[in-house]
């Protein structure tokens, strides 16, 4: 039976919340980016320009049916590379982070494309038809008229997505970036106290997705009733 | 004011108009009517295109809609539109829902919006209105502020698509008589609708349409008396006797 002690964790708390600190960075930067991104890519597939909701089509099929892990790990391996012999980067400059959060947002846009151009198509067409008719370009329309309502309605889904990609983020320990589940790992790696280390990361991580849902639930059910 | 010369459409292999021609001038109000499926809708949405149309033209106070070079968004500015489901925007304000087009299409400043706002909501009888939201409207209210919303482009002609169909019974002349009203003060309005007591009211002409066709654009004293085809006088023999 495995005796358990507690004892590494206190002193490692600075660490782990370092490690907190860079999964909260990859989730805020990689959702911001990937509904901004997502958007666009949601207008284009909705667009009756046929090379533009091509394009978009073969974004989001092909992200959508690669492993995430892997399109972390090109990020991780390739993406500097390229960007050092493209544009005369210094070799050997810590990139994990950037190319990280780039990985997942461009990943995330494709599920988050989804969301909203479901979104887009819950707002009536007779809205649309509205706005044009009041003199609105397709531009004025989209932002003023369409895209609010869409977003009020996609709040709920988009942050749900927003918990999975927290959870997500653990999977950043393929280029050994001290993530809160790296740092939980290294600390538990180093003391002999990985069991330890794993139960608390994971109770961690169960607390703060677990209340985040709940909140979901809550906007979700205001927003049912209003 | 609005010219139609043999406009027709189709959605694949179904005809939906065919040869419409008609014209309305200045001050005229027009109610077209028909059966349902007759195109009423179709042929007041091409007006501002809303809807295209594959041949035939329709010129809008010298402009041409069916032209890939006119602008149509800026035309559409001019011409305001109703619609059946009122299309107010439920995530602004009554007075935000008057003042947005203002702002952004014609470049009115906030003041200045609002305070045409706040003049044709006092017209429709909706002032106190202003602050709340559409959803706590009653339709007959929603579609005042539609109508107003319209009013606030300075519109050179009004379209109305079916205006009270999707409205309580006892909320219909709330709207009719708003629309009275702004057709005896000589806007230049075409009306889809079956309100009968409308058209004899203020039309100054009457179209009726079938499969797609003008198939009567009489004069509405012509148009109830004696309809000349025999589809116009059984929808008014249907339309009438109830």
């Amino acid at each position: 039976m495995h005796e358990f002690d507690w004892s590494s964790i206190p002193n490692a708390l600075p660490f782990l919340w370092d490690g907190m600190k860079i999964s909260l960075e990859i989730t805020l930067s990689a959702v911001v980016f990937g509904i901004v991104w997502g958007t666009l890519l949601a207008l284009m597939r909705l667009s009756s320009v046929t090379p533009l909701s091509w394009f978009a089509a073969a974004y989001v099929n092909l992200f959508r049916a690669i492993p995430l892990v892997m399109v972390l790990l090109w990020f991780f391996l390739i993406v500097p590379h390229l960007l050092e012999s493209l544009f005369g980067f210094p070799r050997g400059s810590d990139m994990r982070l950037s190319s990280a959060i780039a990985g997942f947002a461009l990943f995330e846009a494709a599920y988050y494309s989804e969301i909203i151009r479901a979104g887009i198509q819950s707002v009536p067409k007779g809205q649309m038809g509205a706005a044009s008719a009041l003199g609105m370009t397709y531009g004025q329309a989209m932002r003023l008229v369409v895209l609010p309502q869409a977003f009020r309605n996609m709040v709920p889904l988009l942050l749900t997505q927003g918990i999975i990609l927290f959870q997500d983020t653990s999977l950043v320990y393929v280029s050994a970036l001290a993530d809160f589940f790296g740092a939980a790992y290294k600390v538990g790696d180093r003391d002999g106290r990985l069991v330890e280390l794993l139960l608390f990361a994971g109770a961690v991580y169960f607390v703060i997705c677990f209340t985040a849902s709940r909140i979901v639930r809550h906007y979700q059910n205001k927003l049912k009733t209003a | 004011m609005i010219t139609m010369n043999k406009v027709s459409k189709h959605y694949g292999s179904f005809q939906v108009l065919t040869d419409c021609t008609t014209q309305v001038h200045k001050g005229e109000v027009i109610v077209v009517c028909g059966p349902s499926g007759s195109g009423k809708s179709t042929l007041i949405k091409c007006v501002n295109g809303l809807e295209p149309f594959q041949s035939g033209e329709i010129i809008v106070n010298g402009v041409s809609v069916g032209d890939p070079k006119t602008n149509l968004s800026k035309l559409r500015s001019t011409v305001g539109m109703v619609f059946q489901n009122f299309e107010l925007f439920p995530h602004m304000s009554i007075i935000d829902n008057l003042a947005i087009a203002q702002t952004k299409v014609l470049a009115r400043t906030q003041e200045q919006a609002r305070e045409k706002g706040f003049k044709l909501l006092d017209r429709v009888g909706l002032r106190a209105q202003a602050e709340k939201y559409p959803g706590q409207l009653s339709g007959g209210q929603q579609q005042r502020v539609a109508i107003a919303r319209a009013l606030a482009m300075d519109p050179i002609c009004m379209l109305f698509d079916e205006p009270t169909s999707a409205l309580d019974p006892e909320m219909v002349n709330e709207v009719l008589d708003v629309m009275t009203e702004l057709a005896q003060e000589g806007m230049t309005m075409m009306c889809v609708t079956h309100e009968m007591g409308f058209a004899k009211r203020v039309a100054s002409r009457v179209i009726f349409m079938d499969q797609g066709r003008i198939v009567e654009d009489d004069s509405k004293e012509a148009f109830f008396d004696h309809a000349r085809s025999e589809r116009a006088q059984q929808f008014l023999a249907k339309i009438l006797h109830h």
